[in-house]
């Protein structure tokens, strides 16, 4: 009896590398910072119509939700410019060595974290 | 299309268990994705528990060591055993290489091994690479020089031959193209590393005269643009090369030429 043959097994088995982790955050945080892109326009049009929407803006960003938001928004923005200055980097046909893409992938990771930091004490008036 | 779950008939089940008979000490445990045609079952991991101090260093003394010794109803690919033919191509601990260049000191635990991913399997440890050779194929790797003889050599310097290097070493065992996402949602238009490299080999031989055609012919945002240096075929190349920069000298060769 022929049986329609299987499909071998694949992003289920296949073991993650930094470099393949960092391209997919790259595109998640990229469909995120779009999303977060129009949600702070919202947010600005919504100053526009009036005092009350302040107000109101203003408690919503200071629950946990919203400081959640501000937290996660400003480390996919790290994260995607980081990125991107990798990939153009990449781009230009240097740093393809698998060495260099584990530093390079490292540097993005932990940058992002570092400049997540860096942006939310700026925020706190920290310097 | 990105396609996350296996389709049902190749959801993986659990196996058998072959329990060792030798009554050694050492003992490694190593499951196989098996899948016989005749069957009409779904796929499913054996395990199989093998003597390892009789056993030399490479995964696919293992893999003989089990057919010959254990199952021999064990179907995978082999010929050379030097890294040199590219047949013993399979996923070994996660992560695609040759069989016989790699050593199972390098893995912890329990060696699992599956065919190559995102393939149609044949038998067991066998894909079917027939779209990969199309592919293949349709790069048209040979070389294309009409003005020149037939007959005399063609002379090359020694820095136009050069930039062959880390590209003419490519045996063609699929290990880079089946662990790219790209290539795995996009199989059927995206060329993946293994034929981009090649492509790129075709494109930078000085003895060539059809480089401007060649680099029309893959430039095309699904067979070249899909490469997003994800960088999963650099780190599986068992030869060590770098399909990932090739593809990227591709694409800049693409931005800066006149066509």
């Amino acid at each position: 009896m022929e049986n329609k043959a299987p499909l071998s097994p694949h992003i289920q088995i296949y073991k993650w590398h930094i470099s393949s982790l960092v391209s997919i955050t790259h595109r998640i945080t990229g469909i995120i910072n779009i999303i977060g892109i129009t949600f702070i326009c919202l947010l600005v049009s919504l100053l526009i119509l009036g005092e009350n929407n302040y107000e109101m803006i203003n408690l919503f960003l200071s629950s946990m939700i919203g400081k959640f938001i501000i937290l996660g928004l400003t480390w996919s923005f790290s994260f995607q410019i980081l990125s991107e200055i990798r990939h153009l980097i990449m781009d230009l046909g240097y740093g393809f060595d698998l060495k260099i893409t584990k530093i390079t992938g490292l540097i993005v990771i932990t940058g992002s974290i570092v400049l997540t930091v860096v942006f939310y004490l700026i925020g706190k008036n920290f310097f | 299309m990105v396609q996350i779950n296996l389709p049902q008939n190749s959801e993986v089940k659990k196996g058998k268990y072959f329990k060792d008979k030798t009554g050694s000490k050492n003992l490694r445990r190593i499951n196989i994705y098996r899948w016989d045609p005749s069957s009409g079952e779904n796929p499913r991991v054996d395990t199989y528990e093998v003597d390892m101090d009789n056993c030399p260093s490479k995964v696919l003394d293992i893999l003989n060591k089990i057919k010959n010794e254990i199952d021999p109803t064990l179907a995978y690919r082999r010929s050379c055993a030097h890294g040199v033919c590219g047949s013993c191509a399979m996923n070994i601990g996660g992560k695609n290489g040759l069989a016989c260049t790699t050593p199972h000191k390098e893995i912890n635990g329990d060696i699992d091994i599956y065919p190559l991913p995102h393939l149609k399997v044949k038998k067991d440890l066998i894909g079917d690479l027939d779209g990969l050779y199309k592919q293949y194929q349709s790069i048209e790797p040979w070389l294309k020089s009409n003005s020149k003889s037939q007959t005399k050599e063609i002379i090359q310097s020694k820095e136009d031959r050069a930039k062959l290097d880390g590209a003419y070493e490519c045996i063609m065992c699929a290990c880079c193209s089946t662990s790219c996402p790209s290539y795995w949602w996009n199989g059927d238009k995206y060329l993946g590393p293994a034929v981009l490299l090649q492509a790129y080999r075709w494109i930078i031989d000085s003895r060539d005269e059809e480089r401007q055609v060649r680099l029309k012919k893959v430039a095309d945002e699904l067979k070249l643009y899909r490469c997003h240096t994800i960088l999963n075929c650099t780190s599986a190349c068992p030869k060590g090369l770098n399909p990932a920069k090739a593809i990227a000298e591709i694409k800049k060769m693409l931005a800066t030429a006149n066509i």
